[in-house]
């Protein structure tokens, strides 16, 4: 049993660089090197940025700006935050349409990524990006629409279900909710409510005092109102402020038990028990404070978050398959190259731009196939998002272009001649050393040897370096334990 | 000297198949059931995305029972103009032809007039009409309804959520190192998820091949060594994460290397046929196109495929402001030609194979569209139909239209699913059950207990009685 004042180990350190942040790079190993669970997660939570906006004139461009971004981040937990809450509050492109406020909408994941949850919520309610999405926009009395008011319950907040599997809310909930949410537009990325449309006054007499759970939440048989504290703002305020005061079947808070188990599902578990998901709530105070950082430093600094980081893969081992995103951005960190040209592509193989690389792996930074996000895990894995994932390996080392970005002189000795010794210092690039076995390095050294017709290699030698050595590296790249983390 | 891939193909061995699974494929007992159940033959599930109009797919001919008196008031030419004049209609007649009638008001129907490919097949019986396709408390939401298809849940169960109704049935039939399904397109199909065996997703089975780098192509036998060994040591692994990974790698790397040449083997006896799809020049026709090649593969026996269940797509059924009325141009007829004559085409060219017995389609769309329009399209609705097609199905028309009097409506303005009354949905659960049972050989016990249990609730309003037996399969 360990706590905040437990010292790392290094597999530890590489453990929490793989799933808090965006990798784990020798010069991040180093820098968390002999700290504390604590001390690394405060260093992690102290490097936020202030602002980021992936703008631009075209989708492209929004898309390869973020992506730079990401390779090139100084605060990969805030970054990879920005990521599940992409997931979390999942709006897409294909349906918003308009780069500008896709670029708003990346902009406050990113602010509130590490920030306060109910600030969070409150900020998407007038997201004009998500009120496109999820049509506050084209809510009218005459034609309400639903569709915002049930996805803020079952997605964004409550869930369905409780943990216990009982119901969170029903449908009169929806509608009510809905109701308050009439009578919103945007404009110039600002939300307001518009007194002068005339579905906004046909609306205005039906809003009136409303209580919502009723028969759920634990707030008793006359729910709570959300008029309470006025129409218009306030009013949506209220919604949001009473539903993270919504109480489960066990009398617990509902939303911070819901959002404490899916942060601990993508950050390290994928059952979290509920004694842990209990404890970090009650370290972290988020069903009071709703603070992101001190809920995910508890997490960090709580055995769930290590109780298998130092194993190798047995059967006991959490493992999760790196998202689409994480495979190519922790690769490209790791083998020390750039997001370079217009549109950003790998120089090489197939000659694809990053984006297609992504969009064949399953996953377009702002197109998140639907309201629910994307599916994690399994779901990751087909044959044809396999076979996108071996080509972005084959491609990232691919010498078919004059100027390679890949160097691998700048990640090992290319003096080195015994093959065991080059597959070593290859898999330690790649930080997979202590996740593979000895068959699958044996396997390696023999992808080396031509089965033991060689015995040397001779990394110097230009034909041998790009035949075998850049092979080696994309079957490295193409392990199954290199899509895991 | 550069070897050819078809060299390497033959040295490596994959010729023989099972190079790298370990039970071979006849030996395992699951595989042998699951075969024992569909038999020789082939399921494919073609989705309408977007939410197709059904009031406009098939429309009432006549004013027997009223129908089309109401459907002239709503979808009249003064309010968007959406309307089909009973002329322009394809209604099928002639002898032998099953009648296309409701079974409920008795009127006769037509198809829209861009459905000539489903129209012609309708005349030689081989098409099953299904009225009234829905679920209970049905959603807008093309999401929400998109899945609710896919894993036949509209209660949102827990046991069955993130499973598909077809996955269902792979999952517990099949072994981790088997390929029972395909999906042409992108992704694996929402109908065919699940955690224990791979669904090979294809855009063109002619370069599904491994991504092998060229710099020096004799080193491709090396790399296909290293690649197989790391896979196979993982498939075995106790852990369930790299054991998936394992058994999914295997089943790519084996098929990357058994569905390429299938292009060749189809095209060698069938080239007339290939060009014939590719000269529709249509999404759906290089889909089915690609269907075509991996069926004929399997029918003659090629090695390492076993495909058995299908899934793609057509996109472009989303018509809010652009659906037009019957006329070649507009989106739906447009829509409707690029469907309807793929899927005419790949029929025929099952016939001309011998297979088109053991062939069986089955068309849905997430949601149908509400009968008052908008200028030039419509909002999503409720219930619409479903197409089943093959040479073994029995033709004609199975659930009753939707009751679009305009009194009926819902406080949405949609036809109102209903398990009761002369309009009674049918409840889409009884569609895939009925092919599940006579086309998938599944018993129907264990249909219900862990594939498409019932709903609880209201029978006026859930799926609380199903029906396996809707008769459009022997």
């Amino acid at each position: 049993m360990g706590d905040q004042n437990t010292l790392l180990t290094t597999a530890e350190v590489r453990h929490l660089l793989r799933r808090a942040a965006l990798g784990p790079t020798p010069s991040e190993v180093d820098q968390l090197a002999g700290l504390t669970r604590g001390q690394a997660a405060d260093e992690l939570l102290s490097q936020q940025s202030k602002r980021f906006r992936p703008g631009g004139r075209d989708f492209q461009k929004a898309h390869d700006k973020w992506l730079k971004f990401l390779v090139k981040a100084k605060r990969p937990l805030q970054s990879r935050m920005t990521l599940f809450w992409h997931d979390h509050f999942s709006v897409n492109f294909s349906t918003v349409n308009d780069v500008n406020r896709m670029a708003e909408y990346v902009r406050r994941l990113h602010v509130h990524a590490l920030g306060n949850f109910a600030d969070f919520v409150k900020d998407m309610n007038k997201d004009p990006a998500m009120m496109d999405f999820l049509d506050t926009s084209k809510n009218r009395a005459a034609i309400p629409n639903e569709n915002y008011a049930r996805e803020l319950q079952e997605l964004f907040t409550l869930g369905v279900n409780d943990l216990l599997g009982q119901p969170n809310y029903t449908q009169d909930d929806i509608v009510q909710i809905a109701r308050a949410f009439t009578g919103w537009r945007y404009d110039d990325n600002l939300a307001y409510l518009d007194t002068d449309d005339h579905d906004y006054e046909a609306d205005y007499p039906e809003r009136g005092p409303k209580a919502i759970y009723q028969t759920t939440g634990g707030f008793g048989g006359g729910g709570s109102d959300f008029t309470a504290n006025g129409e218009g703002e306030p009013e949506i305020d209220t919604v949001v402020d009473i539903i993270l005061q919504h109480t489960d079947s066990q009398g617990a808070n509902t939303v911070a038990r819901r959002t404490t188990h899916r942060l601990i599902e993508f950050l390290c578990h994928d059952s979290p028990p509920l004694a842990a998901v209990d404890a970090i709530i009650a370290a972290s105070g988020f069903d009071s404070n709703w603070d992101i950082a001190a809920l995910v430093r508890a997490i960090l600094v709580h055995d769930v978050f290590y109780e298998t980081a130092g194993a190798p893969v047995g059967p006991s081992a959490r493992k999760s398959v790196k998202w689409p995103i994480d495979f190519v951005v922790s690769t490209m960190r790791l083998l020390k190259m750039k997001v370079k040209g217009r549109p950003a592509w790998i120089p090489g193989g197939d000659y694809i731009s990053l984006r297609d690389h992504l969009e064949n792996m399953g996953q377009v930074l702002m197109e998140p196939p639907s309201v629910f996000g994307w599916n994690w895990e399994n779901a990751w894995l087909s044959s044809g998002t396999l076979l996108a994932r071996y080509s972005f390996a084959r491609d990232i080392v691919s010498v078919r272009y004059d100027n390679p970005l890949f160097k691998p002189e700048l990640l090992m000795s290319l003096s080195l001649t015994d093959p065991g010794d080059i597959v070593d210092a290859v898999t330690d690039a790649l930080v997979v050393t202590d996740q593979i076995t000895g068959t699958e390095r044996q396997a390696l050294v023999d992808y080396l040897t031509d089965a033991g017709a060689v015995s040397s290699l001779d990394l110097t030698d230009e034909y041998t370096r790009n035949n075998k050595l850049h092979g080696l590296f994309a079957l490295v790249m193409q392990l199954p334990a290199y899509q895991l983390q | 000297m550069a070897i050819t891939r078809r060299q390497f193909i033959k040295r490596t061995g994959l010729g023989a198949g099972g190079l790298l699974l370990g039970p071979s494929l006849f030996g395992s007992p699951f595989v042998r059931q699951a075969f024992a159940n569909i038999g020789s033959r082939y399921l494919v599930v073609f989705y309408l995305d977007g939410g197709n109009d059904g009031l406009n797919t098939i429309v009432p001919y006549d004013n027997v029972g009223g129908l089309r008196t109401h459907y002239n008031g709503q979808r009249g030419a003064g309010n968007g103009g959406l309307q089909l004049a009973p002329g322009s209609l394809a209604v099928p007649s002639g002898g032998g032809v099953p009648p296309m009638v409701d079974p409920n008001t008795g009127a006769q129907l037509g198809f829209h007039p861009g459905l000539i490919g489903l129209h012609n097949l309708y005349l030689d019986g081989k098409v099953a009409v299904v009225q009234g396709a829905g679920y209970p408390d049905y959603s807008l939401s093309h999401e929400t309804s998109t899945i609710v298809w896919q894993t036949g849940n509209p209660t949102f169960n827990s046991l069955l959520s993130g499973t598909g109704w077809c996955g269902r049935h792979l999952q517990s039939a099949y072994g981790p190192t088997d390929v029972p399904g395909v999906t042409i397109g992108s992704s694996v199909a929402g109908e065919f998820r699940q955690t224990a065996t791979s669904v090979l997703t294809i855009n063109r089975v002619r370069d599904f091949g491994f991504p092998y780098d060229d710099y020096e192509e004799n080193d491709e036998p090396a790399k296909r060594d290293a690649f197989a060994a790391v896979y196979g040591e993982a498939a075995g692994s106790t852990n369930p994460k790299k054991s998936f990974l394992g058994a999914a790698g295997n089943s790519t790397l084996l098929s990357s290397e058994s569905y390429p040449p299938l292009y060749g083997v189809y095209t060698g006896a069938r080239q007339s046929w290939y060009d014939d799809y590719s000269a529709l020049d249509t999404g759906p026709g290089r889909r089915f196109r690609e269907m075509a090649q991996v069926i004929y593969g399997v029918h003659t026996g090629q090695p390492g495929v076993q495909a058995r269940f299908f899934e793609s797509r057509q996109g472009g059924y989303d018509t809010h402001a652009d659906q037009g009325r019957g006329n070649p141009g507009d989106a739906q007829y447009d829509l409707f030609r690029e469907f309807g004559d793929a899927v005419e085409l790949f029929y025929r060219d099952m016939e001309d194979i011998g297979i088109a017995n053991d062939v069986c389609v089955v068309v849905w769309s997430e949601f149908s569209r509400r009968i008052p329009q908008n200028d030039n399209g419509t909002d999503h609705g409720s219930q619409g139909p479903m197409f089943v097609i093959g040479g073994s199905v029995n033709g004609g028309v199975y659930g009753n239209h939707p009751n679009i009097d305009p009194n009926a409506l819902d406080d949405q303005e949609n036809t109102p699913y209903s398990q009761q009354g002369s309009f009674r949905s049918t409840d889409f659960r009884d569609v895939f059950g009925t092919i599940l049972k006579h086309w998938v050989a599944i018993p129907e016990p264990t249909l219900l207990s862990s594939i498409l249990p019932v709903d609880s609730g209201d029978p006026a309003d859930y799926w609380t009685v199903h029906d396996f037996d809707m008769g459009f399969l022997p």
